[in-house]
């Protein structure tokens, strides 16, 4: 599959295979990989599911700028992230990374920048739900174009996004890239 | 002239449609549309301060003309991974 060929936002199981496939090249020596999985708990809370959500169209052309952007800023050959959506069980795979590199500090710097990067960046949206029946939305990182942005700003910060059943406001952390 | 919006996560939830139509006057732009959105709650407006705006796959600043026909979505806070 080429690399164009691959949909960044998927609704079924995301595939290891499918990430790799016509990413190898004879110029790296470093290949590393993140996946994130859907874990039990969150701020004491016991959680038994997810639902991923995403604006396709503007997460696709994102994701790929991302890749690129991470790719030249950290001097590594390739960076691919696939993202699922739709309802996910505790333990089932919500994204995957990948960077190829020429050495390992590079391409572990690069890998790390891009998960951040997606998460921060991407317009996908995670609802918990919760194991007493409720859900919320995880608070998240508010989307500023630059001319809406406070002149004054020279960095944006995630904002506490609305809880939607019960609220969870996660402290404020910094986007390290530059303003989006 | 007539909008419809996209309401991505928990601004479907708060709007209680995965799309809404909404009617605003010519010449309006994206503020006036989020102006008319804030209408419908208290919760909603309180939302909408962090939300930004997309048409098609470009995101749109607040100072956006828009036409007849646009689909928009509405995009809140961000937590992807």
């Amino acid at each position: 599959m080429s690399d164009w060929e691959l949909n960044r936002i998927q609704s079924q199981p995301l595939s290891l295979d499918a990430l790799l496939a016509g990413s190898a090249r004879s110029d790296c020596g470093a290949l590393a990989i993140f996946a994130g999985t859907v874990r039990d708990h969150h701020q004491g809370r016991a959680v038994v599911s997810l639902s991923y959500s995403a604006y396709a169209k503007l997460a696709e052309k994102l994701i790929r700028e991302i890749e690129q952007e991470i790719a030249e800023r950290h001097g590594v050959a390739v960076c691919r992230v696939v993202h699922r959506v739709g309802e996910l069980a505790i333990g089932d795979t919500a994204i995957l990374a990948l960077a190829r590199g020429a050495h390992r500090a590079e391409t572990f710097a690069a890998l790390r920048a891009l998960v951040e990067a997606v998460k921060q960046r991407a317009p996908i949206w995670k609802e918990e739900f919760y194991a007493d029946g409720s859900s919320a939305f995880v608070a998240g990182c508010a989307l500023v174009t630059p001319e809406d942005a406070p002149p004054a700003e020279s960095r944006l910060h995630c904002l506490p996004s609305h809880a939607q059943v019960e609220t969870e406001v996660e402290e404020p952390i910094e986007i390290l890239g530059e303003p989006y | 002239m007539r909008v419809r919006v996209e309401c991505c996560g928990a601004s479907g939830r708060l709007a209680g449609a995965a799309q809404l139509d909404v009617e605003l006057p010519e010449g309006a732009d994206v503020r006036a549309l989020f102006a008319r959105l804030g209408e419908r709650s208290a919760e909603f407006a309180a939302l909408l301060e962090s939300c930004a705006c997309a048409r098609g796959d470009a995101l749109v600043h607040r100072a956006t003309p828009l036409a007849d026909g646009d689909q928009l979505a509405l995009l809140p806070p961000v937590a992807g991974g």
